[in-house]
């Protein structure tokens, strides 16, 4: 799972940024198969579909296979590492959706070989009372269910 | 008939008293498709946009640049109805502008394409309500306009409701892109059915709530800044949007929280109760307008209101909020009709019927716009009990201004 994870958060990363510069040592992928022009004197990574997805606007369903609602927005730490995810969740027709921050340990990239899908290790009776994200505010984190949780200052796990 | 005739102002000049059944038909099919070409452009943008990878910021801005572009848009919309020789043929540009954006958004979702889109879909929706609205008075009078208003009422509601369900069905198992390609598509069979209108048959006079009184129209806000029971109203529809608006997102935030296996059914239940009901209701909320007169029909539309707000207040279980959504329907139900109808009886004469209905609707839009974030403040400080009891109050406040100064608006010579 460790490996799937670190892609998908560089995958993030070319999300967030746009940008398709990275180091190519740290993967040693060298297949361009795109035919564009890397300038000379940047290194480039090539990511191909089954090591990394972009995630923005993608589902999110439960282990069970309930909908959790899309990813819309990921929060990182001081250092860029992925703290959690924002995800859009219930409602119907635009009415009652909240927006909950997921512990990002909680999530699961490409389960059991699954490259489409991305699950969460929580269900909609747990996220269901969680506060709504918002901006400027303390960001209060869903974890999973029975996890351990270290959370630095300024940060705390919901109990449920 | 002769003696009915001889006493309405208006029939000396215009000899065929009712229309068309062609032409009465083909407004109830445009009311219709209308409805379920605009429903594409609620919801479904923005799980569209999300879907696309859009971020929260780049949506949201473009919903609220649309946003003002349609309230600011709603004035010169109606002025430009009024003014125009051929309410049919804006009709009809207006409906092609609509689905022309919703190809658009299908087409290419970037930035511009989509800010391009989505103004110029308000833009058409401000030329839309009107000619929808001068259509109906100038193809049956002020004195059959309540029972015409009731009709398109049923049908826009109905059509909002299918074509929900329909546009849910097509992003679900098609794709979110889907949805906007259906809704251009139903625009056609608008088309269709505005075209069976026989357009000799709107009276353009009466379409604007003319013919006028000789040396009114002079000054430019007459019929609107001078008129007090328009003024009286308005300020009741700014109360009543400003209590009513945020309830339903609220109710749905509500549900949510409670309930997590039945929170998706409860809450399509809170939208689909009340547009049943105003499906059901529209036509005899009309047909009463014309025998028992306006006043009675809006004091209950006001009254149900804080009603319905004290009881989402105390109101504990997620299920319980379903049935009181019948409030909502009765007062959607009522001032469906009535918005368009009491603008028209108090500007018969003007000339500005279509300007005044912009008018009151900008306000009221504008009200919606504040109180969602008024209501989204109070609760995340108080509660949604305070938010409720809150919104109640206001409403109370709408009740009373009616009760205590709005005159009996329906025309008399009948």
């Amino acid at each position: 799972m460790r490996p799937v994870r670190r892609a998908a958060s560089l995958a993030m990363v070319v999300v967030a940024g746009g940008l398709v510069l990275g180091s190519a040592t740290a993967h040693g992928q060298t297949s361009v198969g795109t035919g564009a022009k890397i300038p000379s004197g940047t290194s480039a990574a090539v990511l191909t579909k089954d090591k990394a997805q972009a995630i923005l606007g993608k589902p999110v369903t439960s282990a069970t296979g309930e909908n959790m609602g899309r990813i819309v927005d990921v929060i990182v730490d001081k250092v860029g590492m992925p703290r959690a995810a924002i995800i859009d969740f219930g409602g119907f027709l635009g009415v009652g959706s909240r927006k909950v921050a997921v512990d990002w340990n909680a999530l699961h990239f490409a389960p059991a070989g699954n490259a489409e899908k991305i699950t969460l290790d929580l269900t909609r009776d747990q996220v269901k009372s969680a506060p709504e994200y918002q901006k400027g505010k303390p960001v209060i984190v869903l974890g999973a269910t029975g996890g351990t949780q270290t959370m630095p200052d300024g940060e705390y796990p919901l109990d449920q | 008939m002769y003696a009915y005739e001889k006493r309405d102002p208006e029939a000396h000049d215009r000899p065929l008293l009712t229309s068309s059944r062609r032409s009465l038909r083909g407004l109830d099919g445009f009311n219709f498709f209308i409805a379920n070409v605009q429903t594409g452009f609620g919801p479904f943008i923005a799980v569209y946009l999300t879907a696309q990878a859009w971020t929260q910021i780049d949506i949201g801005f473009v919903l609220t640049v649309s946003g003002i572009v349609a309230l600011l848009g709603q004035v010169p919309g109606g002025v430009l109805i009024d003014a125009a020789a051929h309410k049919r043929t804006l009709g009809a540009l207006a409906a092609a502008a609509i689905a022309a954006s919703a190809l658009m958004l299908a087409a290419w979702p970037i930035f511009p394409l989509v800010l391009g889109a989505e103004m110029l879909h308000g833009l058409a929706s401000c030329l839309m309500t009107p000619a929808i609205a001068a259509i109906s008075l100038g193809l049956v009078g002020p004195h059959q306009i309540g029972e015409r208003l009731g009709r398109n009422a049923r049908y826009a509601s109905a059509g909002n409701g299918i074509a929900a369900v329909l546009m849910g069905a097509c992003g679900r198992l098609l794709s979110n892109r889907a949805v906007f390609i259906l809704t251009a598509v139903l625009a056609l069979p608008a088309l269709i059915a505005l075209f069976r209108i026989k357009s000799h048959e709107i009276n353009p006079d009466r379409a604007r709530g003319g013919p006028v009184i000789e040396g009114k129209e002079q000054r430019p806000l007459h019929g609107i800044a001078d008129n007090p029971p328009l003024l009286i109203f308005g300020a009741g529809m700014i109360l009543f949007s400003l209590a009513n608006t945020p309830m339903l997102p609220l109710v749905g935030a509500i549900v949510t929280m409670r309930s997590s296996q039945w929170a998706t059914v409860l809450i399509a239940a809170c939208i689909v109760v009340p547009q049943i009901l105003v499906a059901i209701l529209s036509p005899w909320i009309g047909r009463k307008a014309e025998s028992w007169g306006r006043r009675p029909l809006l004091i209950l539309g006001f009254a149900v209101l804080p009603i319905r707000g004290i009881l989402f207040g105390v109101l504990a279980s997620p299920y319980l909020l379903v049935p009181v959504q019948i409030f909502d329907g009765i007062s959607a139900a009522v001032l469906g009709v009535m918005l368009p109808l009491v603008v028209a009886d108090v500007t018969r004469g003007t000339g500005r019927f279509n300007a005044a209905l912009g008018t009151v609707g900008a306000a009221a839009a504008t009200g919606a716009a504040l109180s969602t974030a008024l209501a989204g403040y109070v609760d995340d400080r108080f509660g949604n009990t305070a938010a409720f009891l809150g919104l109640a109050g206001v409403a109370a406040v709408g009740f009373g201004l009616l009760l205590l100064f709005m005159p009996e608006t329906r025309p008399m010579e009948r």
